[in-house]
């Protein structure tokens, strides 16, 4: 049995389930369930919100540990999917160590992604949708959508400025949403600004890692569940702290 | 016209709205509709039980509770992790606004609203929750009952 190859195989699987925005529960089950399906009978791991370690007995009992950082994660579901459907065929399968190893990493190379336009236009639609269901006009949900689409601009270029933080960059977002909602009410687009700065705001909205929290916690992971609450707490501040700073902004211009 | 105004409107508001962060969370196919299905059932749910509750909480609730059944059963249907369709029917639901008068009170320095404001905010992000974590338990418990009578 190759421990080695099978540790370097549970490893990147765990690892990429992370990057798509995987509970730890899940990428904790599904390593061990692969290790297992092995036949790594004793196989441990742990992994945290940016980590992961997987450990492993070889035959002549020497121990073997990886430890792996996993990087700031965006959301992709799709490739979630994916890798749970790679995990489960694996655990039936177990085909030969290099076999598995090869298919997992085309799905990573393989994986579909959305043209940016289609993303762009994905910004567009949040924002122009969620402006008149919180109680704006037609012309508000067009300058809702633009919002959205600034928040795309924001996101893709000023961010990078602000370095790899998470709250700097939301708050650098919410920032110029707003100061574009601003700027299309003075222009005279659209009416309401509330509702506009709302709308557009719902992009940013922590709620990805709120279910993301509450579902650990549930699963008994505190420590991941804590810390992916106090993430959603940071973000909604910084989406406050950012609008904040617009509005006074505005109100002094 | 009222009747389309008020109730089929906003719910097609929030399943175009889902539509889009399948956009953004690159969700393919059939799962966007499923997406956006759960986001205007949420809403739906949330203004059914108007009727008959005059305070947020218990609306909140029940629509969490009904997006968790609904994305838990395609999840079986489509045998996919249950998270994708969670995440995003849920994200209506989340105080946004909330957040944003909260803010709002805090700049203008009134500060009894914006306390009121914020703890409505923890409230509700609470009671989504609640409602999530009750209904996917009783699913949970559901199905190791159904397993274990089966054999």
């Amino acid at each position: 049995m190759d421990y080695h190859g099978l540790l370097n195989l549970s490893v990147e699987l765990g690892c990429q389930l992370m990057e798509s925005g995987a509970e730890i529960y899940r990428v904790e089950d599904s390593v061990l369930r692969l290790m297992r399906a092995y036949g790594a009978q004793d196989a441990q791991i742990f992994a945290i919100p940016g980590c992961i370690t997987v450990s492993v007995s070889a035959e002549n009992g020497e121990p073997v540990t990886r430890l792996c950082r996993v990087d700031a994660h965006n959301t992709d579901l799709d490739h979630l999917e994916l890798c749970n459907a790679l995990c489960r065929q694996l655990c039936e399968q177990t085909p030969p160590v290099e076999q598995a190893r090869r298919q997992l990493a085309d799905l990573r190379r393989r994986r579909p992604r959305f043209h940016p336009i289609a993303v762009m236009l994905g910004y567009f639609l949040i924002g122009a949708f969620f402006t008149p269901f919180f109680g704006g006009g037609l012309m508000d949900a067009l300058c809702g959508g633009l919002c959205g689409l600034a928040i795309y601009v924001a996101n893709r270029w000023l961010a990078p400025l602000a370095g790899p933080n998470m709250f700097f960059r939301t708050l650098l977002s919410a920032a110029v949403s707003s100061l574009a909602a601003q700027l299309l009410v003075y222009a005279g687009v659209g009416q309401h600004v509330d509702t506009i700065t709302i709308g557009a705001l719902m992009i940013l909205v922590p709620g990805v890692s709120l279910t993301t929290a509450m579902r650990e916690v549930m699963a008994g992971d505190l420590v991941s569940g804590v810390s992916h609450t106090a993430e959603s707490i940071l973000t909604a501040t910084a989406i406050a702290l950012g609008t904040g700073a617009a509005m006074f902004l505005g109100g002094l211009l | 016209m009222d009747f389309l105004l008020e109730w089929i409107l906003p719910c097609i508001y929030s399943f175009g709205a889902c539509i889009g962060f399948c956009l953004l969370f690159n969700i393919h196919g059939p799962g966007m509709l499923i997406c956006g299905g759960g986001g205007a059932l949420g809403w739906l749910v949330y203004l059914l039980t108007g009727l008959c509750s005059a305070t947020i909480f218990p609306r909140y609730l029940a629509a969490a509770v009904a997006i968790t059944l609904y994305s838990e059963w395609m999840a079986r249907i489509r045998r996919c992790p249950v998270t994708s369709y969670l995440i995003v029917a849920l994200l209506p639901l989340v105080p946004g606004g909330g957040i944003y008068y909260a803010m709002r009170y805090s700049l203008s320095g009134d500060n009894q609203q914006f306390l009121a404001t914020l703890l409505t905010v923890f409230g509700i992000a609470g009671t989504l929750a609640l409602g999530a974590l009750l209904a996917s338990s009783v699913v949970r418990l559901f199905i190791t009952f159904a397993h274990r009578t089966r054999k």
